[in-house]
């Protein structure tokens, strides 16, 4: 896939002078496909229609999450459904989405919805990013779950980082085994999951603007099935430009 | 001798010392005491000339202020921060080429006050803060507060960040009879810093593995990462690093020790997990080469000890080597009661010829990445004398580090004390020598990946 600078620096403009330093989902995710990054299709839904024009589009069944810069935590607001296989079910979790967020936080800008392809579910790792004030772009790896959150299992390297780099900081993890397959099951795809990594560090070296980047999931498939970003966050740092 | 302003920290030919040896009424006691330990440790050990400026007039020239030369290499200075930069432009100005001022206690507006009268006019400066000080086996230079610490000469150099930390490793040194080339403190960092000082050593022959111990992130993230890095390719650098995000009372940024770690790692530093490790880890790399795989034979006199060795071995990530059969046939032809098998246990009896030969067969098998000698005096027939073959047999392997480990209290002071001139590390404790193990062999990573 080809990589769309002008594409990046223009979503990244257009929150800053709508004075956001968050970027929606859909937002963050385009910023990701532009560089090449594999992402689940999201599109932005103003309205029920719309969701179900999408949704034929991507494909039932299809995910919807709430899309509101004002609302960070979408389940706790009850503004996610999964697994919606037609067009009335497109319709009513429109509806019900909508109106959990209103009561969630009744003062929230609600652009709309999101829709999202499905995607089979696979191994969940995070991949992140962060300026450090001394040494600029760094990138974090991690597996999904209770591993970064309990057992803060995660490794850091410095952006840009070579394939070499990307190995070591997957294998550096305590719980590395479970990538290359435990309990019969098969090995994950590490070729996939080092183009990412590099991808990512790439785009927070290149985009110093970026505080922070956020990919959590990334489903993470068998070997060579691939890897591809499910959810994304994108923090822009203030005063920070490019 | 290296090309570079921060020559004249390290290699001056003349040197000027300022401070106060008594206090006057209004200032604090502390320097004073600080710059005479200052002023003591340079006239006993600086092979160079010395200049002592006491405002209390009591040390130097009789009293007086001795007669100063119009080019000086060097200035140290102990002194609280307005007298300091008062002399600074009065004594040091257009007359040296450097300058170490070890007191702190500076403010954002006397520290730029500093960087103006020194910086700015082309001294370089090491400091302020830089306590306690900077040192140089090879010439005497022993520009620090601390009252008679002059470690023996050799081939650790050692940057250190923390004040208190600064210390304790130049007591650790001269206690442990560890060979320090050069120290360092690099204090505030007005002008060198971190990055500075492992590029200059990085350069310097005299050290032959490079130690920092950091207390704090740095400044200019991707010059101290770069500096790390080329330093790697020319020789060893080991880091400590305290994890700032678990222990400080204030809020450090989530995972700011975690990603300095990372850098470290990803320059090619080999990582110390303590203090104890940090300088035992130093001592390998200074004296033998790196480890070219995992492999480690373990050779003892004594079963338990070898036992432990290798546990400790699994537990850094190395693997007891197996030898092949010839190997095994040759030891056992020669001594029968010898265990030939994973741990090479020779008797109780095992003398010099024994280990002289063992060990040799033992390097000469392609299956053995290095090894581990433990030799016990108690409860065997072995003479402290007797290791040296250990040095004898070692040089002969120019790829294969050998560590020795005369386990115990008494036995480790008798053996250390016969290899401290070889270039055989000794350890007491077989962990402790499974753990430089492993700085070796994470250094032989190091320099496969770099020269890739």
């Amino acid at each position: 896939m080809a990589v769309d600078k002008k594409r990046i620096a223009e979503i990244l403009a257009s929150a800053r002078k709508q004075g956001r330093l968050g970027l929606l989902e859909h937002e963050a995710k385009q910023v990701l496909a532009a560089w090449g990054v594999p992402v689940a299709r999201t599109e932005l839904a103003g309205d029920a229609a719309e969701a179900v024009r999408i949704a034929r589009e991507l494909r039932y069944p299809v995910v919807m999450k709430i899309a509101s810069p004002d609302i960070v935590h979408k389940s706790d607001a009850g503004g996610v459904r999964v697994g919606l296989s037609s067009e009335l079910e497109v319709r009513q979790a429109f509806d019900e989405i909508v109106a959990n967020a209103r009561a969630y936080k009744p003062d929230a800008n609600i652009l709309g919805v999101v829709v999202q392809e499905y995607l089979p579910q696979a191994m969940e790792v995070i991949i992140g990013t962060l300026q450090d004030p001394s040494f600029g772009a760094t990138v974090m790896f991690g597996l999904g779950g209770v591993w970064v959150e309990v057992l803060k299992d995660v490794s850091f390297r410095l952006a840009p980082l070579d394939a070499g780099d990307a190995r070591e900081m997957i294998q550096e993890i305590k719980g590395h085994p479970v990538l290359m397959g435990v309990r019969g099951e098969p090995q994950a795809d590490i070729g996939a999951l080092i183009d990412i990594l590099q991808k990512v560090g790439r785009l927070a070296h290149e985009f110093p603007g970026i505080a922070e980047m956020d990919l959590n999931p990334v489903f993470l498939f068998e070997r060579g099935k691939g890897a591809i970003a499910i959810d994304a966050r994108i923090i822009l740092g203030e005063g920070a430009h490019g | 001798m290296v090309e570079d302003g921060i020559d004249a920290i390290f290699e001056p030919k003349s040197v000027m010392l300022i401070g106060a040896s008594r206090a006057t009424k209004n200032e604090v006691v502390l320097p004073s005491i600080f710059f005479r330990s200052l002023a003591h440790n340079m006239l006993r050990f600086f092979k160079g000339k010395i200049y002592v400026i006491d405002l209390s007039g009591r040390l130097g020239a009789g009293g007086k202020s001795p007669k100063l030369p119009k080019k000086l290499d060097l200035a140290v200075l102990v002194l609280p921060p307005n007298l300091a930069l008062k002399h600074l432009r009065k004594l040091v100005g257009g007359r040296v080429k450097a300058v170490v001022v070890i007191s702190g206690g500076y403010g954002r507006e006397q520290l730029e006050r500093l960087a103006r009268v020194t910086v700015r006019r082309g001294i370089r400066v090491l400091g302020p803060n830089a306590t306690p000080g900077v040192l140089n086996t090879s010439n005497g230079l022993c520009a620090t507060i601390e009252r008679g610490t002059m470690p023996k000469r050799g081939g650790v150099a050692v940057i250190s960040q923390g004040e208190g930390l600064g210390a304790a490793m130049l007591d650790w040194a001269c206690f442990h009879g560890i060979s320090i080339s050069k120290f360092a403190s690099v204090g505030d960092k007005v002008d060198i810093d971190e990055a500075d000082l492992i590029d200059y050593l990085s350069r310097d022959r005299g050290a032959r593995v490079i130690c920092i111990y950091m207390e704090e992130t740095v400044r200019g993230g991707r010059k101290f990462f770069n500096a790390v890095r080329e330093a790697a390719k020319r020789k060893p650098v080991v880091a400590l690093s305290r994890n700032m995000a678990k222990v400080t009372v204030e809020q450090a940024p989530p995972w700011r020790g975690e990603i300095l770690d990372a850098v470290l790692r990803q320059a090619g530093a080999v990582r110390a997990r303590d203090f104890e490790e940090f300088f035992d880890a130093a001592i390998a790399l200074a004296k033998q080469p790196p480890m070219q795989g995992n492999r480690v034979a373990v050779l003892s006199n004594a079963f338990g000890p070898a036992v432990l060795a290798a546990e400790a071995l699994q537990r850094e990530g190395l693997t007891l080597a197996k030898l092949s059969d010839e190997t095994t046939k040759q030891i056992k032809k020669k001594y029968p009661d010898a265990d030939g098998g994973n741990l090479i246990c020779m008797t109780a009896a095992a003398k010099a010829d024994c280990y002289e030969f063992v060990l040799k067969h033992v390097l000469d098998d392609p299956g053995v990445d290095g090894a581990m000698v433990i030799n016990m005096l108690k409860s065997c027939l072995l003479e402290p004398d007797e290791v040296k073959v250990v040095a004898d047999v070692a040089k002969k392997f120019s790829n294969k580090p050998v560590v020795d480990v005369p386990m115990g209290g008494e036995d480790y002071v008798l053996v250390s004390d016969v290899l401290k001139d070889t270039d055989i590390p000794t350890y007491s404790l077989p962990e402790r020598g499974a753990r430089a193990l492993r700085a070796l062999y994470l250094y032989g990573q190091i320099k496969k990946k770099v020269e890739m």
